[in-house]
């Protein structure tokens, strides 16, 4: 769906590039692109739109080079939800999507017609011919959203498509985020600083901070490799010297009662055992603990930072 | 009540769709037939075209009614149908309403965009830049030479129809009066669609319109009466669009002729155009 290889991206008169050298390739599905405010988010979606030209490395989306003229014709296959509103304020719903929909290449009458359906899909079919100035914060992300949807793009960009709505609005808008991908087979990136949602949908998750990428594979995978903490259970409780040597496992977090919680300096459970049986500790129980999404991304993040954190 | 399948129908085909450029300018256009202000410039043009052919049918009456021709020989010194007045078809008042009309229409048509941050959106469609001021720069000279059209031609259709090439209006009025409306809509559209492109809500636009046609109109009088010399004139865009028929009709009279009027035109739509072009550039973006 989207590859790119080195990818550098300066803004004109900038000091440093906003992305720094990004590597990534990314399959079809509900992406996550999570990072805080000025991680790189919105810029990366631009360059993937094609809007902003790469200033070293390259990629591609949908199989088109980036940077490339034919970029310009990509866009017609791409959806953008941007994150501001950018709604014209005294056209119905239905009006703006029909207009967005011949903007990306469909004829008038086509255009109308699916207009029509999107705006049923989304949910505001009954309010499709009303001014959207009237329209409440969730019914304009809606409106935002079939406008990206109305030409069946294969993929779609939702920049913050949560921003502003409360949690019943959140829950529809996600719940229609993850209906655009089963019913319509539309791969979708969906930009957020907030975890949950994040959590919610995405299948693959890429965190951004800095303008670089501190982590980035599938959820599970992800929560995998960046979660090194585990409990170990031995049969017996160690013996002084044998607690001593224990940071040369990990760093511990707790013990109590034959049972050990420590953060482990290498993934692999079977370290543990390796360690265990050359200090002659008997270990019956490796259970690793799924972090939260919010220790993971801090881990991506901070790593020299998140363990402080959890102690303090 | 139509009833719609519960789920989206196949991927249309994204290669019927008209250019970008149309697609915008249909938009705007259906937009502004919207608004209640083309009633009242219906109303005044519509009068004002009346009055005109009117004029054209008295003319043709007098060579019909032995009373009305001697009515119409009396008053011929003040009802001249020479150059000037030929000329006049696509000037007076008609000029002045059209700047005002401009100035409403295409005063918002860039601005509103930027107040509703429309635009990046755009060009996050299979848009160009060039799409878009092109759009915006034809729907604000569409509308003033439509009118234009209308005043240069009904007239002269309704004096051939009635007493063929040699009636009031001459055979070659549509040859000079066509090409008059078409450069005045082009200088009025690139003024229009620039300033707007200058403020960043409708009602700033309409002003900036108003206050560039004004104000250029007051500083060339002002240079005239300081500096002695008409050329001045020139720097107006309403003095320019005025000039055009005249010169065009070959009427006497006049503060400036063809040079100041080349020149003034010129600059004035080169000058907006850029303007224009480079405001409504995607910021950052390099497409």
């Amino acid at each position: 769906m989207i590859a790119f290889e080195s990818l550098e991206v300066r803004y004109p008169g900038a000091k440093e590039p906003a992305l720094k050298g990004m590597s990534l390739s990314l399959e079809d599905g509900i992406v996550g692109l999570l990072g805080p405010n000025g991680a790189g988010k919105s810029t990366l979606l631009k360059t993937l739109l094609g809007l902003l030209e790469p200033s070293a490395g390259g990629g591609q989306v949908l199989g088109v080079g980036l940077g490339t003229p034919a970029a310009a014709k990509l866009r017609g296959r791409i959806g953008y939800m941007p994150e501001y509103d950018a709604l014209i304020e005294d056209a119905t719903a239905y009006e703006q999507v029909a207009f967005w929909g011949e903007l990306s290449g469909l004829e008038p009458e086509a255009a109308r017609d699916r207009a029509h359906e999107v705006l049923y899909f989304v949910g505001l079919d009954e309010a499709r011919y009303r001014a959207v100035s009237g329209y409440s914060t969730g019914m304009r992300q809606r409106v935002k959203l079939a406008q990206a949807l109305v030409h069946s793009p294969e993929l779609v960009f939702l920049d913050e498509p949560t921003n502003g709505l409360d949690p019943e609005g959140r829950r529809r808008m996600l719940d229609l985020v993850m209906k655009v991908h089963a019913e319509l087979g539309t791969g979708v990136i969906l930009a957020s600083h907030l975890l949950g949602d994040v959590e919610r949908v995405a299948d693959q998750l890429v965190i951004l901070d800095k303008g670089r990428i501190s982590a980035s594979g599938s959820m599970s995978g992800l929560r995998k490799a960046l979660s090194k903490r585990v409990e170990l259970r031995f049969l017996d409780p160690l013996n002084a010297s044998q607690e001593e040597s224990l940071p040369e496992l990990g760093a511990l977090h707790e013990a109590r009662n034959g049972y050990y919680d420590l953060e482990m300096k290498d993934a692999d459970p079977l370290s543990a055992f390796r360690w265990a049986e050359s200090h002659g500790a008997v270990l019956v129980q490796v259970t690793p603990r799924h972090d939260r999404l919010d220790e993971v991304l801090l881990r991506a993040l901070h790593p020299e930072r998140s363990l402080e954190s959890e102690k303090a | 009540m139509p009833i719609y399948a519960p789920s989206l129908p196949p991927k249309p085909d994204l290669s019927l769709g008209q250019p970008p450029a149309l697609v915008l300018a249909r938009f705007d256009l259906k937009r502004i037939l919207r608004q209640k202000m083309g009633r009242f410039f219906g109303f005044i043009f519509t009068f004002m075209l009346i009055w005109r052919l009117g004029y054209v049918y008295l003319y043709y009456l007098k060579d019909q009614n032995a009373v009305i021709g001697k009515m119409m020989d009396a008053a011929a010194p003040v009802l001249a149908q020479g150059a000037a007045w030929h000329a006049d078809m696509l000037g007076g008042w008609l000029t002045y309403l059209l700047w005002f009309l401009v100035a409403l229409i295409g005063g918002g048509l860039v601005a509103r965009d930027t107040l509703y941050r429309v635009r990046p959106l755009m060009y996050a469609h299979p848009v160009k830049p060039s799409d878009y001021w092109i759009a915006k720069l034809g729907l604000s000279a569409l509308v003033p030479f439509a009118v234009l059209l209308l005043f240069a031609l009904l007239p002269w259709f309704l004096s051939v129809g009635l007493t063929g090439l040699h009636g009031v209006m001459w055979a070659s009025t549509p040859l000079r009066l066509v090409p008059a409306a078409l450069i005045i809509a082009l200088l009025m559209g690139s003024v229009a669609s620039g300033a707007s492109s200058l403020a960043s809500t409708p009602r700033a636009g309409i002003a900036w319109v108003i206050g560039v046609a004004l104000g250029l109109e007051a500083l060339g009088g002002m240079l005239f009466g300081i500096l002695g010399s008409g050329a001045w004139m020139a720097i107006s865009p309403m003095s320019l669009s005025a000039a055009w028929p005249r010169l065009l009709c070959g009427a006497p009279g006049g503060f400036f002729g063809w040079g100041p009027t080349l020149v003034g035109t010129a600059a004035h739509f080169v000058l907006w155009t850029l303007l224009l072009k480079n405001r409504t550039q995607p910021s950052e973006a390099v497409l």
